[in-house]
């Protein structure tokens, strides 16, 4: 009975190798061991080439049809000898088709061109080489439980070798190396179940990532033309608040473009372009200053204290501030210096200007000191009964200082318009230029000071050392002096 | 700097019938055209008091409306309020009868020049 399944398995053997070399018998003995595919079909066919000597595709090939029906239709193509003992037990018939479900596409290439050279050959070694071809890289399919394909040319030198070696294991049980392979095969369903369910769970975490990533986009899209923050408690975690956070970061590609536009100018002063061109170039950035007020009027409803208290700038920047940002009548007065030629009426204007600028700033900061005092009146007053009632005022009057560094910035941007309107382009792309290269200057102060050598003990002594050295230099000069 | 409270003061027969004027917004426009500067305000709003000092800086002596201190206040603030279409309602300028705006139209008309001329125009500022 054995054998003739054997034999009957072995008629097919070629065709679908794997699931063919397991007798359906022997599936039912689960004695596990470490499983070799190759020992086993080994076994089988050397028993059958021992046994008989007939071609092995005498069997019916129809029943490899029932036997198999989740293959695909290649199969059915390559005549092969079957038996329908494999699909009697209900073990491997499962087992096959467990086999069968994975990889079949790429096992289709090993098999089916392996099928029809096998078919076409009645040389027993031949087919046996074959079998070893498919089955080695079978093994290899259904341990990884990955889909790629793998040729089968490359596997003859692995084949050969171990061929050699199994054809004396020959003499094991069938029984327990069925068992073995019983196992073996388990395994590998498990391990394949596990990948694609890692895969499918890794496939989803991304999925849900993506979707994360393109809720915060928008939560930060909405944030920065909001001025709110969003998410998490306001301000509290850590020493920025997320307004101040965003506006830093903006502030920051704002100054990278900053420096391109100057490199602009610059470029276009020196080439000499038209006045046309020239204008297009200053409009440019023109429109790029108004970005930065428009930026610092979202992060002012945000976070007023971050602008108002000069954190965004660099430390010699925040000596000058005021409210929030440069003077405007200081940055006149130091243009006025840099911007020979004028016309007359140009003089004028720009004279005008610093008036108006100085004017204005005095009516802003007189303002704010009016609001300082209040708000002072407020916190020091008030007993400690209606204290939280105080506190209310008190914030309601806060809620104030964004009006005055909207204001301010209002003042700064149209300081620069009309330095625009007043000057001619070449005047006015040389003036920005200024501007920009001045606050560059006053930013590189900053980072020089940071960065200087600081020998502090040591250079304070010295400094006492010579100041008094100085002083006693000074009064022996001022003694011989009086001896004359 | 001269402050009006409609219902104290220049209390007479002629001032009875444009009180009379229900129609908050004809009494703004009415309270605005009866001076060179008029500037709508609450006495405790410390922008108010920036572009107050703005004027009395320019040497403007303009008239001023406290609308907390007047007790029809509350609709004439709230008739500028849609004046101006957003943000607080005071302070807000008139030159000549005409609106000006809010603080940022003054400050911006103040730097591009165009304010001085609407002050000599209206014979708020002389040289």
């Amino acid at each position: 009975m054995a054998s003739h399944r054997i034999e009957s398995d072995l008629g097919h053997i070629p065709y679908a190798v794997p699931h063919i070399i397991h007798p359906p018998s022997t599936f039912i003995n689960q004695e596990g061991s470490a499983f070799d595919f190759g020992e086993l079909e080994e076994a089988i066919v050397l028993q059958t080439v021992n046994d008989t000597k007939q071609p092995l595709y005498t069997e019916k090939p129809a029943a490899t049809l029932e036997m198999f029906p989740s293959w695909p239709m290649r199969f059915h193509h390559t005549p092969r000898g079957s038996s329908k003992s494999g699909e009697e037990s209900t073990d491997s018939g499962s087992a096959v088709h467990a086999l069968s479900s994975r990889g079949e596409g790429s096992r289709l290439e090993l098999e089916s061109p392996v099928g029809r050279k096998a078919s076409s050959s009645s040389d027993h070694h031949q087919m046996i080489d074959q079998m070893h071809h498919l089955q080695i890289p079978q093994q290899l399919e259904v341990a990884s439980a990955s889909n790629s394909p793998r040729t089968g040319i490359s596997q003859p030198q692995l084949a050969r070798p171990t061929s050699e070696k199994r054809r004396g294991a020959g003499s094991n049980s069938e029984r327990m190396l069925d068992a073995k392979t019983l196992r073996r095969l388990a395994q590998n369903r498990e391990a394949a179940k596990k990948s694609r369910l890692r895969k499918k769970a890794y496939v989803q975490q991304l999925e849900s990532s993506r979707i994360r990533l393109s809720q915060l986009e928008q939560d930060l899209q909405r944030a920065r033309s909001q001025g709110f923050f969003m998410g998490g408690g306001g301000g509290a975690g850590g020493n920025i608040s997320s307004g101040a956070a965003i506006f830093d970061m903006e502030y920051a590609r704002w100054l990278e473009d900053d420096h391109k536009h100057m490199t602009e100018i610059r470029t276009a002063l020196q080439a000499h372009l038209s006045d046309g061109d020239l204008r297009v170039i200053l409009d440019g950035y023109i429109t790029h200053y108004d970005e930065i007020f428009r930026l610092k009027g979202v992060a002012a409803k945000s976070d007023v204290f971050h602008l108002i208290t000069g954190m965004w700038t660099t430390p010699a920047e925040r000596c000058f501030l005021w409210m929030g940002g440069f003077r405007p009548s200081e940055l006149v007065k130091m243009l006025t210096a840099q911007l020979d030629p004028l016309t007359e009426q140009q003089v004028m204007g720009i004279y005008n200007l610093q008036r108006s600028t100085e004017q204005a700033e005095g009516a802003l900061s007189q303002g704010l000191e009016q609001l300082q005092q209040s708000l002072t009146d407020t916190i020091a007053s008030g007993s400690v009964n209606d204290s939280m009632h105080h506190m209310a005022v008190a914030l309601g009057k806060l809620t104030n200082l964004e009006g005055f560094v909207r204001q301010a910035d209002n003042l700064r941007q149209q300081t620069l318009h009309q330095l625009h309107r007043v000057l001619t382009v070449r005047q006015a792309a040389r003036c920005f230029l200024v501007i920009g290269e001045y606050y560059g200057r006053l930013r590189a102060l900053s980072s020089l000071w940071a960065s200087r050598p600081r020998e502090t003990f040591i250079g304070d002594d010295i400094l006492c050392q010579a100041t008094t050295d100085l002083q006693m230099v000074q009064q022996s000069s001022q003694n011989h002096f009086s001896n004359f | 700097m001269h402050y009006h409270a409609e219902s104290y003061g220049n209390y007479n027969a002629s001032t009875v019938r444009q009180n009379a004027a229900v129609d908050p917004l004809e009494r703004v426009v009415r309270l605005a055209s009866g001076s060179a500067v008029v500037i709508f305000s609450l006495s405790t709003c410390c922008m108010c008091h920036a572009v107050k000092r703005l004027f009395c800086g320019m040497g403007v002596n303009p008239t001023v409306y406290e609308l907390d201190l007047d007790p029809r206040g509350k609709e004439l603030e709230r008739a500028l309020m849609r004046l101006l279409g957003d943000g607080s309602a005071v302070p807000v300028v008139f030159i000549g009868g005409k609106l000006v705006g809010a603080m940022d139209r003054v400050m911006a008309s103040h730097i591009n020049g165009t304010l001085v001329p609407l002050l000599k125009e209206a014979g708020a500022l002389w040289l």
